[in-house]
């Protein structure tokens, strides 16, 4: 899966140019988000407007990212469709991570 | 409608669960359900063929999976068949999402995995998990409600809500 990075100030901006986040991709992104980590990136924006069907080997793909990030720093979600949405409802995820409506708003709040 | 039934076979490769995942969310429009209702079906049946090939098959292709879905105004039946290891006793009755306690502050109490079958749990009706004709089947059921009429008088199909407190609109 193609993943789109651009900086804006401290905060890194990923975002998944694939419509699915699933098992099929998701050790490959994983290995990506690690790399951003271990490159000393600690604010993460992941951008998911592009992503319309992820299932719980995408999202642990995404919890293993934050983990990564040993608590240091914030790995914050964007731009989330509402299907999508349902799964992190579903699996209280949506408690961990903060969800902002678009990539401007979660830039703002992680630069903060 | 009378119920319709498909049955395919795909290899034990993870490059394959996609394919099953767009095949089902194709089927699942032959009933108006919402596009959230779309997403679980599809959901749980990704969950399941991807919990065959990763636990059944130990991550190995080269192995049959089996899917039956089944779709009438009344329910949608998917049933997942796997020649592999056999789940362990009792362990679908022991998964429940109502019971880890997830502590936004700790992350060891976040998992990153083994979450397929209480997705599985927490969307469908009824969930069962048998031997059949020397197969393991994972059988999933959701419920539909009967025809409702709205307001217009345009005849609507609502499937239940999900459990658990979920809006599923």
């Amino acid at each position: 899966m193609e993943l789109k990075d651009r900086k804006e100030g401290q905060v890194l901006i990923v975002k998944p140019m694939g419509k699915r986040l699933d098992a099929s991709v998701a050790l490959g992104f994983k290995e990506k988000m690690t790399k951003f980590i271990k490159e000393g990136n600690e604010l993460i924006v992941l951008d998911l407007s592009e992503v319309d069907f992820m299932d719980s080997s995408g999202l642990g793909a995404i919890i293993s990212s934050l983990k990564a990030l040993g608590g240091k720093g914030e790995l914050a979600i964007s731009g989330i469709q509402e299907i999508v949405l349902q799964l992190f409802r579903l699996t209280r995820m949506d408690q961990i991570f903060r969800i902002f409506k678009d990539e401007k708003d979660a830039v703002s709040a992680l630069s903060k | 409608m009378k119920c319709r039934k498909i049955k395919f076979i795909i290899d034990s490769d993870m490059e394959n669960v996609p394919l099953v995942g767009m095949v089902v969310n194709k089927l699942s429009s032959l009933i108006p359900l919402t596009n959230i209702e779309t997403y679980q079906i599809e959901l749980c049946t990704v969950e399941a063929v991807t919990n065959c090939i990763k636990h059944a098959y130990g991550g190995r292709s080269g192995n049959e999976i089996e899917i039956i879905f089944s779709i009438s105004p009344e329910r949608i039946i998917i049933e997942v068949y796997d020649t592999g290891k056999l789940m362990e006793k009792d362990f679908l009755s022991r998964k429940d999402l109502s019971t880890p306690k997830i502590d936004p502050h700790d992350l060891s109490t976040i998992s990153e995995g083994g979450m397929g079958l209480e997705i599985i749990k927490k969307i469908m009706d009824e969930v069962k998990y048998q031997r059949v004709k020397e197969k393991n089947c994972l059988i999933m059921i959701k419920e539909l409600t009967k025809e409702k009429i709205n307001d217009s008088g345009k005849s609507q199909l609502l499937t239940n809500r999900p459990k658990g407190g979920k809006d599923g609109t």
